[in-house]
């Protein structure tokens, strides 16, 4: 492979009002190179991917393409140059077809009409020279996510790429597509494409990179060969401490049956049956991990047994009690703490303080108030006591949720739920978006409050997070529970059965 | 498809296994049982209506019963809508029916849906791009007084046109300004607009026509006589001399289908209103592409008045003249899905009530009022999804910020 450089940036540096996204960055990549970008949410590698791609300007820097200057105005300019980017959240259009979507913004013409069949064409052309398959006919709403995140290849190797950018690719994939994804890299490699490879994983970008450039807080930290590096060295330049990447936790000690559920049944609001027959229990002192890709009814599930969905049948008993006709009140009366999957839209009321946000379970009820009649000064030096005992920073008990970081909001909802001494702590994918060092505090908390006592049903859509927490491993499949697994289980044979049971037929 | 047994099926045997087509065939058969009292066939017994709204009827049960309950059902309401106006107009006498019911109600209910049309083709242009018009009222309005200005000043009706298209374009941009670059709430916007435009046409009305009625001889837009047919005994008077841009509007909804759906303008439009950012990110100006489409909503719904006023009124303009009409197009594209031929039915739905309401006037004032109401009725039955939902682009209303 020739060390012939495609891509410096050289001296970025980006800011936004009260902080620097990017200070004096340099990266650079080779040709057939997978370069990755690592650091923790916030440490500015989407700044620099966005600068490159053209969507923000550099306050100071330089981008050098093949050896000469470039400034990129736009995201047209960028994809001009032969630079491509696949966004973490993906840029596409349900109602189109796959072909629609891949040429949106250079369509084939013919006269002035769209010419759907040489589209159609090119992209079949395309999709097969790299083994990216797809069908262009298919409305994008009707394929997996992986196929998503071919097209969302396709789209830019259509316009031309040469530098490609892949953004958390693999946090939507499952360790299968996530291997595949590997695969289709490692051809585009070969065919002397350069990708950008962001991600927060370690593992993987051990797996997957040559060479790997860690930012942190918006300054290069180092750049290193793949070949020399681990886990611990990236984890500490990343965080800038050592860090405990494996969760140390005791054997559990299940007592009682707390929650459990049975044969429960759950239809979604458009009326298709999400949650078909599941039922397991969770006993005090233990915590099961339910494993499964996104929309096999993870979802429906929790919000039936926070009572937040009505189900169609089954039942939900909490320390032994059946709830009827539940309501989200009802649960949390009788004990059930959630950690919600969204913390932005439902664990917080992000313009509230963090005593508001604190109290909103409890406000109807001494102490909070008396009588209809709030008293805000209560509720103010309770959320003291629990932002020092949390440790959450970047804020005191008046200031706005919305203002603190990802991880830091986590902890007021954690600290919330916690704080009222639930039997059941239901935590949704409770580490989603969140960086290293805040996922190190969570997995604590949630494994000490386990040994509390307390009955923990931990939803998480990554795979690395269920083995590691859970004493038991449920794994959902369509609605339905297709495997029951000690955590010593492999990560291939939970792999299979999140995809039910069998490889996904090549589509 | 390949898992299914290979049965030979006839034509009609697939036909009954279709849940799709017995609704929609059950709801046609609905309609027609209604039309059967009435000219031209004007049966003289209900019979023939009861006969074909229970055939109506089965096939909405057949309709339910494999599945598609809300178009089963839709098929089995018009079926009994259908007896029951069946029934109703052979109570009537044939006289009056002739009255109401002939070949120049298809005319009227041309003359009716084309302002409509011109709306809701701009309307749909404005939300496919994601802002959502429902100034479409004023701009119309704007379109109707400024285009019998420009025939009565200009000396031309081509005159008036293209200066009541000007205005209305005027205001669009007005109001895309707002609702893209200032992101300002659409409603509330589009609502300004209408009381701009009602305030703005008024004052001039007052100032250059004392409010009185536009001078007499202003240029109108003409009627197109087609020799070969004006002779014909029903086509005649149904199609013969219709109004330059009710023809004009036919072409705009076949342009319009094929610019939304066939040309790479309309990917990107339909692109802009239904993901934005997605747009933005394969290098779509998607403001540039809203301020087109809201412009041409403008110039178009603007079309619309022009004709209201100085086609269909014979020159004249009046204060409010348009009195809900850019309303009922926003309804009518709502009714018709987004899409051009779907508005284009809707609009005819509509202009048709019209014309009947225009024609009961005589026998019962209440119930042309009554007719008036229809399109709010159907809309408010079609947005709550009795026929298969309507859906709205993804974006439609949300402003855009780049990042």
């Amino acid at each position: 492979m020739a060390d012939e450089l495609v891509l410096e940036m050289r001296g970025i540096r980006k800011e936004f009002p009260g902080t620097v996204a990017n200070d004096d960055v340099d990266l650079d990549v080779r040709r057939g190179e997978v370069h990755a970008l690592l650091g923790e949410n916030g440490a500015g590698k989407s700044t620099l991917m966005n600068i490159l791609y053209g969507l923000y300007r550099a306050d100071a820097g330089e981008i050098l393409l093949n050896g000469r200057r470039v400034e990129f105005a736009s995201a047209r300019d960028a994809i001009g140059a032969g630079i491509g980017m696949v966004h973490q959240h993906f840029m596409l259009i349900p109602v189109m077809t796959v072909a629609e979507n891949i040429v949106l913004g250079v369509e084939p013409r013919k006269g002035f009409l769209l010419d759907e069949r040489t589209a159609e064409k090119r992209v079949r052309e395309l999709s097969e020279r790299f083994s990216l398959a797809v069908d262009p006919t298919a409305l994008v709403s009707d394929i997996t996510v992986g196929q998503e995140q071919r097209v969302e290849i396709l789209k830019a190797l259509y316009r031309g790429a040469d530098i490609l950018i892949l953004d958390e690719p693999t946090a939507v994939l499952t360790p299968q597509e996530a291997h595949e994804l590997f695969e289709i890299i490692r051809s585009l490699q070969a065919d002397g494409k350069s990708i950008i490879f962001i991600s927060h994983k370690l593992k993987e970008v051990l797996e997957i990179a040559d060479r790997i450039t860690v930012l942190r807080r918006g300054k290069k930290i180092e750049t290193v060969q793949r070949a020399g590096a681990t886990e611990a060295s990236l984890a500490r330049a990343m965080v800038g401490r050592e860090v405990l990447l494996r969760v140390e936790k005791a054997p559990a000690q299940p007592g009682d049956v707390l929650l459990s559920v049975e044969d429960l049944h759950v239809h979604d609001e458009r009326g298709i049956e999400k949650v078909r027959g599941v039922s397991f229990d969770v006993r005090a002192g233990e915590i099961v991990g339910i494993a499964g890709v996104d929309g096999n009814g993870q979802t429906e599930l929790i919000d039936a047994i926070t009572g937040l969905m009505k189900s169609e049948a089954g039942a939900v008993k909490v320390a032994g009690r059946e709830l009827r006709e539940a309501s989200a009140r009802k649960m949390l009366d009788a004990g059930v703490g959630h950690i919600p999957e969204d913390r932005q839209r439902r664990g917080l009321v992000l313009e509230f303080s963090i005593a508001e946000n604190i109290a909103l379970h409890d406000y109807s009820k001494p102490p909070d108030s008396k009588w209809g009649w709030l008293f805000p000064a209560r509720l103010v030096e309770r959320a003291g006591r629990i932002i020092r005992e949390f440790d959450v920073r970047g804020g005191g008990p008046l200031s706005a949720a919305g203002g603190l970081s990802g991880g830091n909001q986590q902890k007021v909802v954690v600290a919330r739920e916690i704080a009222r001494d639930p039997k059941v702590l239901i935590a949704a994918q409770p580490t989603r978006g969140l960086d290293v060092g805040a996922i190190e505090y969570l997995h604590r908390r949630i494994v000490s409050e386990r040994d509390e006592g307390r009955a923990i049903l931990l939803i998480s859509l990554e795979l690395e997070e269920i083995m590691s927490l859970s004493d038991r491993i449920l794994v959902l499949y369509e609605g339905e529970i297709v495997g029951e697994h000690t955590p010593d289980v492999s990560e291939q044979e939970i792999g299979l059965e999140m995809l039910g049971g069998r490889e996904r037929p090549a589509a | 498809m390949s898992w299914a047994p290979q049965t030979r099926q006839t034509p009609v045997g697939k036909w009954l296994r279709n849940p799709v087509a017995t609704g929609y065939t059950g709801m046609a058969l609905g309609v027609f049982a209604a039309f059967l009292g009435i000219p031209p066939f004007t049966s003289r017994t209900a019979t023939w209506s009861l006969i074909v709204g229970i055939i109506a009827i089965m096939c909405g049960i057949a309709t339910v019963t494999r599945g598609r309950k809300r178009l089963g059902l839709g098929a089995i309401a018009t079926g009994i809508g259908g007896i029951g106006l069946g029934y109703l107009a052979t109570r009537s006498s044939v006289d009056n029916l002739n009255i109401v019911f002939n070949a120049s109600l298809i005319a009227q209910t041309f003359a009716f849906a084309t302002p409509l049309v011109f709306a809701a083709i701009g309307g749909m242009f404005s939300e496919r791009s994601g802002v959502v018009n429902i100034g479409l009222e004023g701009m119309m309005l704007m379109g109707a007084f400024w285009g019998v200005w420009g025939a009565d000043v200009g000396g031309s009706w081509v005159v008036g046109l293209l200066v009541g298209m000007a205005i209305g374009a005027v205001l669009a941009l007005v109001y895309a300004v707002f609702a893209i670059h200032l992101r300002a709430d659409q409603i509330v916007g589009g609502t300004a607009v209408n009381f701009l435009a009602l305030g703005i046409t008024g004052y001039f009305f007052f100032q250059l026509y004392h409010g009185n009625y536009v001078s007499q001889g202003v240029s109108t837009i003409p009627n197109i006589k087609l020799p070969w047919i004006s002779g014909l005994h029903f086509l005649g008077p149904a199609i013969g001399n219709l109004n330059l841009m009710i023809w004009v509007s036919f072409m705009l909804v076949i342009a319009s289908y094929i610019v939304v759906f066939k040309t790479p303008i309309g990917l990107r439009i339909r692109a802009c209103g239904e993901h934005p950012r997605a747009a933005d990110t394969v290098g779509i100006n998607v403001y540039a592409v809203r301020y087109g489409a809201v412009v041409l909503s403008g110039v178009l719904a603007a079309a619309g008045g022009v004709y209201l006023s100085d086609g269909f009124g014979g020159g004249t303009f009046n204060d409010n003249m348009t009195a809900g009409r850019g309303f009922i197009a926003l309804a009518a594209m709502i009714f018709g899905n987004w899409r051009p031929a779907g508005a284009f039915a809707a609009a005819l739905l509509f202009g048709f009530s019209s014309a009947i309401a225009l024609r009961l006037q005589v026998y019962s004032p209440s119930a042309s009022t009554l007719f008036n109401v229809l399109p709010y009725v159907l809309t408010l039955i079609a947005v709550a999804g009795v026929i298969g939902r309507t859906v709205a682009p993804a974006a439609d209303g949300k402003p855009y910020r780049k990042q």
